[in-house]
């Protein structure tokens, strides 16, 4: 066993380090949004323009060709500079892109991968719905087939940034006479056709991405359809693994940031006591330390998922343990956090402003319902994993 | 970057497990409880023949040379059938006799004649290159020549007989012997510096690594059970109440083992944050052990109470483990006194 990076890899870091130090985005991430589609768009041209946007994107595909190693490099480097987080523009890179790749027509690549990598376009996932959460495949948004159209009526709920993307990847139930996973369909929905109406959620960290979108004969060219009509449930799911797999690796390799953040911010922050620095406090030591092991270990086992992905080449349930301990953690994380910020966790403030403890805190409540609860993860480790009975 | 074990390190592991299974297995804890030593020294000696004392000596002394990461895999193998005996303390203890100079003592702790216990310094005390004083708990030092004392400034074997009135004390781990001693200024036989070699950092990865291998072993025992045993016409397996505490165990498990591996290649290659890795690994793989075990004994239900079954055997070894090189709550304090990580 080695930690050893390639002379190739070293030099890779060295590239990416410098050029994140000179281009990475200096003013203030807006809050409306139409001022978050812009910042984020924007930064995503950026990479595309440096040569850095989809670095294990295959080169066909407009991508690096790049490892899943330097995948984590950049990642790594990327969180080291206190860049935000890959936001309106995750779910093309990390989920539609994937997807899309695998199981689109050559004609839907060409056309939606390369506007996802030069941040020309914003996608949305339309998957869950107010009866479908968890139980995903009970979904009932209908489609049905008239000419070379889909004609969609329903609801989807849940949706971050519906309210300014371009694309959905979305799941509508094309047929209701068989099992519940069959008879659904994965389709491409142009957002701006008419029929579709945006309303956006507030949420508890009070962020203006969440919203439900509702279809009244929606009118989706047949030609959208990734797949074949009804085979959705096979691509849903394949979305679903790349999830799983590798698309939060970003957000792991973040939380090791997010943590020596909060032990510097503990070192300089009077603590509850109101005489001494909250590190000062045994209590608060003793959990930052722990905060501080558990992240270094999801850090070892995300460079061992990676390892495992590069020998097997499909990312298996293996992530689901990723996922699992990142949302403990940052909950865990996020909760220590409001107590080192005493009384001021009255003080309303947004995780993207400096010390923004308050905001990060209501925020990783998101962290273990989005993207699979952690209830739902722990179905997935005890059943596909350890083989336990359903 | 490979933090996967090679089909070569795999067979290395089995041949061990293997070993263990078959001449120590664990039943053997509970008939050699009235013993005086936790481990057959015939067993002892052939586990010595086929290596597993030597596994990271280098191979002029008679080792196999092998690197860290192997020494983590073999101690979590160890600990996952729960072997009796010295092992961690000879391990190191010829490595120091080896480093020192004192081939013939490394030759004969690697062969299994010459066996060394631990002795851990309780309270105030000191550990210095010409002497160590203080109060002592000694691990598995019945039939040892030598005990190893280990402190992050350097190493040190002392002669048994250095201990002049040792009190025996009832094990906790009935698969361990504790004793006691209380020493003025014992000869230090031989001392290796921590600049030189860091022991303490071996120590606390071994150590990571039997708790890790300790983590794991009750998952697949709690796994187990859950998948077989019948309650309400239905394995207990499909509750979330039972499957979700299996899950939580594995990915416990997964932590403690990923850390310990990227602890022990930081620290065989010198890392700048070895400190910082290893001490990670010791406190995640601490609480993944202790956890996970006390999470089998609840899935066990009353069987898991009992002694004849073998769930308390992993706590109690899980104790034991989390109490070497450093208490948790100092492993804790120093790794937050660590800068960041590379």
């Amino acid at each position: 066993m080695d930690l050893d990076f390639t002379d190739e890899q070293v030099e890779f870091r060295d590239k990416v380090r410098t050029w994140l130090a000179e281009n990475k985005p200096r003013e203030q991430r807006p809050e409306d949004a139409a001022g978050i589609r812009e910042y984020d768009l924007g930064w995503q041209r950026t990479q595309w323009e440096g040569g850095w946007a989809g670095i294990a994107w295959p080169t066909e595909y407009g991508g690096g060709g790049l490892t899943l190693t330097q995948q984590l490099i950049w990642y790594e480097e990327y969180a080291a500079q206190g860049l935000p987080g890959i936001d309106a523009t995750f779910v093309g890179l990390n989920h539609a892109g994937p997807t899309l790749m695998t199981r689109a027509s050559e004609e839907q690549r060409s056309f939606h991968l390369p506007r996802i990598l030069k941040g020309e376009a914003v996608w949305c996932q339309g998957f869950s719905e107010p009866g479908a959460g968890s139980d995903l495949a009970s979904l009932r948004t209908r489609a049905v087939i008239d000419g070379d159209e889909l004609v969609v009526t329903g609801q989807k709920i849940w949706t971050s940034f519906a309210n300014l993307a371009d694309y959905q990847e979305l799941l509508v139930r094309t047929d209701g006479s068989g099992s519940k996973h069959e008879g659904i369909t994965w389709v491409v929905c142009d957002m701006h056709t008419p029929g579709i109406d945006v309303r956006p959620i507030t949420t508890i960290e009070g962020g203006a991405e969440f919203c439900e979108v509702f279809y009244d004969d929606v009118r989706i060219p047949l030609s959208n359809v990734v797949g074949e009509i009804g085979d959705g449930w096979s691509v849903a799911m394949s979305t679903l693994s790349f999830e799983r797999g590798t698309a939060f690796t970003a957000n792991q390799v973040r939380l090791a940031r997010v943590v020596e953040d909060l032990i510097d911010f503990a070192r300089d922050h009077i603590g509850p006591d109101g005489r001494r620095p909250a590190i000062a406090d045994d209590e608060i030591a003793r959990r930052l330390a722990e905060c501080r092991a558990n992240v270094a270990a999801l850090r070892a086992m995300t460079y061992v998922g990676i390892c495992d992905a590069m020998r097997t080449d499909t990312p298996g349930p293996r992530g689901s343990m990723l996922k699992l301990l990142y949302a403990d953690l940052c909950k865990e994380i996020a909760a220590l956090g409001m107590e080192i910020v005493g009384a001021d966790a009255l003080r309303r403030n947004s995780r993207w402003d400096a010390n923004g403890w308050v905001g990060y805190y209501y925020y990783s409540f998101s962290q273990s319902i989005g993207g699979g609860t952690s209830e739902i993860q722990r179905n997935i480790i005890g059943e596909r994993m350890l083989g336990l009975p359903r | 970057m490979d933090l996967l074990p090679s089909q070569d390190q795999l067979d290395l592991i089995e041949a061990a497990s293997d070993f263990i299974e078959s001449r120590l297995p664990i039943e053997g804890i509970r008939q050699r409880v009235d013993d005086p030593s936790a481990v057959d020294l015939a067993a002892w000696r052939e586990g010595a023949e086929l290596g597993l004392l030597t596994l990271g000596l280098s191979e002029e002394y008679g080792g196999s040379g092998r690197l860290l990461d192997d020494e983590a895999l073999l101690f979590a193998a160890l600990a996952e059938r729960l072997a009796p005996g010295p092992y961690l303390a000879s391990t190191l203890g010829a490595r120091l006799a080896a480093q020192a100079g004192d081939i013939a003592l490394a030759t004969a702790i690697g062969e299994g004649e010459t066996l060394v216990g631990l002795a851990e310094l309780r309270g105030d005390g000191s550990i210095g290159p010409d002497t160590i004083k203080g109060t002592f708990d000694l691990i598995d030092h019945v039939g040892a020549a030598y005990l190893l004392v280990v402190s992050r400034q350097g190493a040190a074997l002392v002669e048994a007989t250095s201990f002049p009135d040792i009190q025996s004390l009832d094990s906790a781990d009935p698969g361990a012997r504790l004793a006691t001693a209380t020493v003025d200024a014992a000869p230090v036989n031989h001392w290796l510096p921590a600049s030189v070699d860091p022991l303490w950092l071996r120590g606390i990865v071994l150590a990571a690594a039997g708790l890790a291998g300790l983590a794991n072993a009750v998952t697949e025992m709690s796994t187990e059970h859950a998948k077989v045993r019948v309650q309400f016409g239905r394995p207990i397996g499909v509750h979330q109440a039972i499957k979700h505490a299996c899950a939580d165990m594995a990915v416990h498990a997964d932590a403690a083992r990923s850390q310990t591996l990227f602890a022990a290649v930081c620290v065989e290659s010198g890392r700048e944050d070895a400190a910082f890795q290893a001490y990670a690994a010791k406190s995640v793989a601490a609480m993944a052990a202790i956890k996970n075990a006390s999470a089998t004994i609840q899935v066990h239900g009353g069987m898991g109470y009992t002694y004849e079954h073998n769930a308390h055997l992993y706590l109690k070894r899980a104790h034991l483990l989390a109490h070497l090189f450093g208490e948790p709550t100092q492993v804790l304090a120093d790794l937050l006194d660590q800068g960041a990580p590379q």
